[in-house]
């Protein structure tokens, strides 16, 4: 559906670098990363709004690196909406339609299908100034959808939304996606992500750094910055040793980890999930857990139950439920046994975000 | 605290009267130093009501004319980067700083029979000194940087995402100018315009120097004084004034009325 080819772009001091991207009929991509990481300067030029230094953009199998951004069959909702605050909302998704030269009675129809269709025909009336931002999202895309786009990106589109009204646009953006409209959804909210995408392309410094599907990219983030997307907090840097019969990492504040059996570079970062860790007074038995002391340094609530920070050297932060909670009562200050598998562990190699180990 | 306070707002209160007294003083002075038969006689003056329709038709054809040029100018000044856009924005300032007369010696020369734009015309059989064109061209070259900045401002203050929106949306260059662009800095330009037209309607360094005859209306004022004395030019200048008044006082609310009708049209189109 949609390719992009080593994309390249460098505005100032920033730099979009070798963006090669596939997005299939009817996914719904959504591209992640933090703000600054250049994900709308990449959808200005998928759309033409920005031409490319270097690279090539193909759409349906045809080449549209050059084509005019009026010819490229790509609807853009832009984050703060850009509604034309002097036309009224039907105006504003009818002014594609006047472009077209359909008939009236044509432009009049579709006008009020794409208003049903987002629940704004009761709006019609009125001026962008005088619209929530729920509702300024659902006008700013009936009148990208009137002219019916072959794919449709959106840049942020939570991001002028209520807390209380973000359920209601997924809804209706999943919707659409399964009526078979092909979204690109750029986004800095990994919940955005995991809740809407069917494949995600992680941003970081111009580049993509990690794509796939949600529980690809999630399960396995291949450095730390996709893992802190993920929500992963446990991260430490560490030196790779390989004896006989086992293999080991120690971190910079000497923690000692012992790793399965396998092939590791020298150095690099040691990963584990707060969900993966466990805390008990006693530890954990089995040749292939780690056992780490180290005392309770903070408790804080969290919407699952709680959030246990040790020090152990290393900072350990464990996720553990209401219920093991009331068990075991943990308390700033205890001395406790941070335990987890070894196959929990994940090893990313230093210098070379792609590779895990 | 509250004293110093109080004392700044005192001296700040008396300069801003002085400043306002100013301006206020010379023209009351006038209009009470004529009689209300003086400013009635003086209006049945033919040759001062031939100069005060001359000066409001040419200022408002010069407006009208050059806007077409100008408020492209203005767009492009507003949302295009270029080199030496500095130097055009130097450029487009400089009639403000001119001294007028030298602005009307400078344009004299370009528009005289020997003058590139002036022996063009001519061969063309239109002669651009002491007529109404030339008039035209000199109140035109002192006002153009008043609508010219004006509307730059309006430019550059509309959202650049709505056009970017536009061009997504399938429309031209050209339709997002008129359908996207010019209606959000609409007030801006017709502030601008009306600025351009004031500001030439008074003009008389350049004017004087390209065209003596036909007489606008700062020109007569000029030449009563000059010919009668104060008390002649005073009544021409206080219908002058008046005149002036009414028109930017209709222009505005003509501007601000237009905004509502089209709040209307939208919201009956609806």
């Amino acid at each position: 559906m949609l390719r992009t080819e080593r994309l390249s772009k460098r505005i100032d001091a920033f730099a979009l670098r070798e963006i090669s991207l596939e997005v299939a009929q009817g996914d719904y991509y959504v591209l992640l990363g933090r703000s600054g990481a250049g994900k709308t300067q990449l959808l200005e030029l998928i759309c033409g709004l920005t031409p490319p230094d270097s690279g090539r953009i193909f759409l349906e199998g045809e080449e549209i690196t050059h084509r005019r951004v009026q010819d490229r069959g790509i609807g853009l909702v832009f984050q703060d909406l850009a509604l034309f605050p002097h036309y009224s909302v039907k105006d504003n998704i009818m002014y594609p339609l006047k472009i077209k030269n359909l008939s009236l009675k044509e432009r009049v129809d579709r006008v009020q299908r794409a208003a049903a269709e987002m629940n704004i025909t009761d709006l019609l009336l009125r001026k962008p100034d005088t619209l929530s931002g729920g509702e300024k999202q659902r006008v700013a895309l009936a009148r990208t959808l009137v002219t019916q786009p072959k794919i449709l990106l959106l840049d942020e589109p939570m991001a002028s939304v209520d807390a209380s009204l973000k359920d209601d646009i997924r809804r209706m953006l999943r919707r659409l996606n399964r009526s078979g409209q092909t979204i690109i959804h750029v986004t800095h909210d990994y919940g955005e992500a995991i809740s809407l995408a069917s494949r995600v392309g992680v941003m970081h410094n111009g580049r993509i750094i990690q794509e796939g599907t949600p529980l690809e990219v999630f399960n396995h983030p291949v450095n730390r910055f996709v893992a802190r997307y993920a929500g992963i907090k446990n991260f430490f840097r560490a030196t790779f040793i390989k004896s006989y019969n086992s293999c080991s990492g120690i971190t910079e504040k000497r923690t000692k980890f012992r790793l399965p059996k396998g092939c590791y570079p020298s150095a690099g970062l040691l990963i584990i999930g707060s969900s993966e860790v466990l805390l008990s007074r006693q530890g954990a038995a089995g040749v292939q857990i780690n056992n780490i002391h180290g005392i309770i340094d903070d408790v804080v609530p969290s919407p699952t139950g709680f959030e246990i920070t040790v020090n152990a050297g290393d900072f350990f932060y464990a996720d553990i439920t209401h219920r093991e909670m009331e068990e075991n009562r943990f308390v700033t200050g205890e001395k406790v046994i941070v335990s987890f598998r070894s196959e929990s562990l994940r090893v990313v190699g230093e210098g070379d975000d792609k590779k895990e180990y | 605290m509250m004293k110093g306070h109080t004392l700044f707002n005192w001296v700040f209160t008396i300069l801003a009267a002085l400043v306002l007294l100013f301006i206020i003083a010379p023209l009351a002075g006038m209009f009470l130093d004529s009689s209300f038969g003086e400013v009635r006689t003086t209006a049945a003056d033919p040759a001062v009501r031939r100069s005060v329709w001359y000066t409001l038709a040419i200022a408002f054809s010069s407006t009208l004319i050059f806007a077409v040029g100008a408020v492209p100018l203005a767009w492009i000044m507003a949302r295009r980067s270029f080199p030496f856009k500095k130097v055009v924005q130097g450029i487009i300032d400089l009639p403000v700083v001119l001294p007028h007369t030298a602005a009307g010696i400078a344009l004299l020369g370009f528009i005289s029979r020997d003058g590139a734009l002036g022996g063009a015309a001519q061969k063309a059989g239109i002669l651009l000194v002491n007529n109404g064109a030339g008039i035209a061209l000199a109140m035109a070259f002192v006002s153009l940087p008043f609508l010219i900045n004006a509307a730059r401002d309006g430019f550059a203050a509309v959202p650049e995402r709505t056009e970017k929106a536009a061009l997504t949306l399938g429309a031209s260059q050209s339709r997002i100018f008129f359908t996207v662009s010019l209606p959000q800095a609409w007030r801006s330009v017709v502030s601008g315009f009306i600025m351009m037209f004031a500001r030439g309607m008074s003009e008389f360094g350049a004017v004087v120097i390209i065209a003596y005859h036909p007489m606008i209306a700062p020109v007569l004022i000029y030449d009563r004084f000059n010919t009668y004395g104060i008390s002649a030019a005073r009544p021409a200048s206080i219908i002058f004034i008046l005149v002036a008044l009414v028109f930017f006082v209709m222009f505005r609310v003509l501007a601000t009325e237009r905004r509502q009708i089209f709040r209307r049209e939208d919201d009956a189109a609806d």
